[in-house]
Formats: C-alpha cells, sequence, structure tokens
C-alpha cells in the first residue's frame, strides 16, 4: 500500500466536516436519536458517546504529548504514517459509504446509557461533550501545526501493542469518528 | 484604527462618498485582527465570518487536492480585500482555507454590518457592482492565462504584475498559484529575466 502522508489542513478540514455533522444531528427528536436500529445495535446517541469515551482517553495524553514536542524551526513536509500504525488507521478509515473490518468493540469503549437516562439533558450533555472534546482535537492539531512531532510518541487507548506520532493519533481519532459517522447514517436510514 | 489606517481603508472604497461624521460610524463596524505567520485566518468547513481589508502581510487562499496537497487560488496583501467571499455571502462552509504567510494585521466587518452598508450609504451598490465585476475578470483571465500559456509564460506574467511582497513568500506558494512544480518555479526564477 502506497505511504500515507498526513498533513493538518486535511485533517482539520475533515474534523470540521465531522463536527458540523455531528452538529446538525442535534436538531433531530428525542425518538430518532435514542432508538437503536436492531436489539443489540447502538442508538445515535449511543455512537456519539462511544466516540467521547474514546477520545476521552486520549485528550491527557495529547496535552503531554504536545507539551514536550520542540517548536519546528522551519516548514517541514507532510508527516508519513508509519506501516504498524497506517495498518492501524486504514483499519478505521471508510472506504465510501463502508465500514471495513468490523470489530466488537472493547468493553471500556461501550456508552452504556441506561434507558432512564436517555431524557434531553443527558442528550445534551453528549453533544456538549463531543463539541468540548473534539474542540480540543481541532486546537492539538492546530497547535502541532507549529511543533516538531517526529519526537514523541503516545501508547494508544487499546495499549502498547500501537504506539502512535500525534500526527498518527489524529488520523486515528479522524478515521475513527468517520467511521461512525457512517454508522450513523445507516441508522439514521434504518430507524427513518 | 488609527486615522492613517481610516484613510487606508477609505481610500479602498473610493468610490464611496463619506462624510466626516458618517465616517465615525463606518470606523465603528470594523475590528483589527492579527494574525501569525502560518496562522489558518479561515479553516475549510467553517463559515467565513468577516469581509477583510489587510493593512499587512500577506495571505494565501488554498484548497487542498485528493492528495491533501495545497493549491493556490489567490493571495491577498496590503491594500487588498481577502476573505473567502463565497462563504461569507452564502453563509456556507468554507471550502478553501485562509493562511497568514506572514505576520498579519486586517480590519473585519461582520455580514450584518457589511450588509448594513449598502443600506446607510447607497453609493457601496456601486462599489459593490465594480468590486464584484472586478474580482469576476480577474478571475477569467486568470483562467485565460492557466489555460492558454506555457510555465514561462505564467511565470514573466505574473512577475510583471504582482507586488514586491508577494515575490518573497515561499516559492511553493507561488508556484502552486502559477501550477507548475516548485522545481520549474524555481528554474524559470533563475534563468528567466521579466
Amino acid at each position: 500500500m502506497a505511504g500515507l502522508f498526513i498533513s493538518p489542513e486535511n485533517q482539520i478540514q475533515r474534523l470540521n466536516q465531522i463536527t458540523n455533522e455531528i452538529a446538525r444531528l442535534k436538531s433531530l427528536p428525542l425518538s430518532l436519536l435514542t432508538v437503536p436500529p436492531k436489539p443489540k445495535a447502538w442508538s445515535i446517541i449511543e455512537i456519539i458517546a462511544h466516540l467521547n469515551i474514546a477520545y476521552g482517553l486520549y485528550e491527557e495524553k495529547i496535552n503531554g504529548a504536545l507539551a514536550k514536542c520542540p517548536n519546528k524551526q522551519s516548514e517541514t513536509e507532510p508527516f508519513k504514517a508509519r506501516a504498524w500504525q497506517r495498518f492501524v488507521i486504514n483499519g478505521q478509515r471508510p472506504k465510501g459509504n463502508v465500514r471495513k473490518w468490523k470489530m466488537k468493540t472493547l468493553k471500556k469503549f461501550e456508552p452504556l446509557l441506561s434507558p432512564e437516562n436517555r431524557n434531553q439533558e443527558q442528550i445534551s450533555s453528549i453533544f456538549d461533550t463531543f463539541q468540548t472534546h473534539y474542540g480540543h482535537l481541532r486546537q492539538a492539531i492546530l497547535t502541532g501545526r507549529n511543533k516538531d512531532l517526529s519526537k514523541v510518541k503516545i501508547t494508544s487507548a487499546i495499549g502498547p501493542i500501537v504506539r502512535f506520532y500525534l500526527p498518527e493519533c489524529f488520523e486515528f481519532l479522524l478515521c475513527h469518528a468517520e467511521r461512525h459517522l457512517v454508522q450513523i447514517n445507516e441508522t439514521k436510514e434504518m430507524i427513518s | 484604527m488609527s486615522e492613517t489606517e481610516l484613510q487606508r481603508l477609505l481610500g479602498f472604497f473610493s468610490d464611496v462618498q463619506i462624510d466626516s461624521e458618517q465616517a465615525d460610524h463606518f470606523r465603528k463596524l470594523w475590528t483589527m485582527r492579527a494574525f501569525e505567520r502560518s496562522e489558518l485566518i479561515t479553516e475549510a468547513g467553517h463559515t467565513e465570518r468577516y469581509f477583510y481589508f489587510v493593512l499587512e502581510g500577506v495571505q494565501a487562499l488554498y484548497v487542498l487536492n485528493q492528495r491533501g496537497e495545497k493549491v493556490v487560488l489567490g493571495f491577498s496583501y496590503s491594500g487588498s480585500p481577502s476573505g473567502v467571499f463565497d462563504s461569507f455571502i452564502a453563509r456556507s462552509p468554507s471550502s478553501t482555507f485562509l493562511e497568514a504567510l506572514k505576520p498579519s494585521k486586517l480590519l473585519a466587518i461582520t455580514l450584518p454590518d457589511y450588509e448594513s452598508l449598502f443600506g446607510l450609504f447607497p453609493d457601496f451598490h456601486r462599489w459593490g457592482h465594480l468590486f464584484f465585476r472586478e474580482v469576476l475578470f480577474g478571475r477569467l483571465f486568470r483562467e485565460v492565462e492557466l489555460l492558454t500559456l506555457s510555465a514561462e509564460q505564467r511565470y514573466i506574467a505574473f512577475m510583471q504584475r504582482c507586488p514586491e511582497e508577494l515575490k518573497v513568500i515561499p516559492q511553493k506558494y507561488l508556484a502552486s498559484y502559477l501550477n507548475m512544480k516548485p522545481e520549474t518555479f524555481s528554474r524559470l526564477r533563475s534563468s528567466t529575466s521579466y
């Protein structure tokens, strides 16, 4: 597979598209947001809650790594993801509107919303958390434009089997969110 | 905004008659925004909130191609307007980035205030007509240049008309604007006089 070049501008553009799409979901009625398409599937709001859980496991790691990265002295070439990390990232990346490599979610990433808590207040809070988390990601990508990100690695949320440089980590998180946006669109179609 | 800056701004709107009393109100509609080198002024996916007048610095307007490379559509610089006009007017997310290539100071006006100018000052309708005519003619002229001129001819035509402050920005932006590889631009710069 050809090398995967990662540029912060490309990531910012995709991130803004993701946050715009999620913001549009806020206007959907409660019934559409909270109904799973199948008994064991997640509802739209559970998918967003899952994205929040996943990002929450990276936020401090990203802050710590950014603080350690030195400022960039000159403009550098786009970052090239390494082979194993590229494989992991591409495992998340949807191909068009298809989610490849479907896998069972680890317990710690499950949203676990109890039915009685699926009220407007909880839903607003999930949307707010999403905007906060992905606003943090946006700021991290912007900050990273002026840093040398090739010095510090972080351990992924699934453990040391995957360690990312920050551009790889950002790409992984974006592909993960894009994958779940596809799932959200599938869910919307199934329940409407 | 200083008196000098106000005069520069009024100079940009020279077709519009604004007396000293109106100028006070006009001045209040604009805010100063400063950007560091390489800071994104407008991001693709965000809606442009301002129409800008450039006091200092150079800015590049670009889109990303399928490989994620920047494709430069144009520049703004001291004394010129700036911003992502289509997103600003249509209130829709931008498909382009606006980036400060040098530390930049811009005067910014929001869409409601921009639109209020047309009600307050009837001359703004004529200014708007002339401004967008100039934008359209500029885009058509550039399209013809890109489609009909050789790389060397494009380089010479551009260098003859572009302001000095544009000639010192990173070559890759100028090369992209002229639809040539940075290596070609570099070769032309060292071998071609204009």
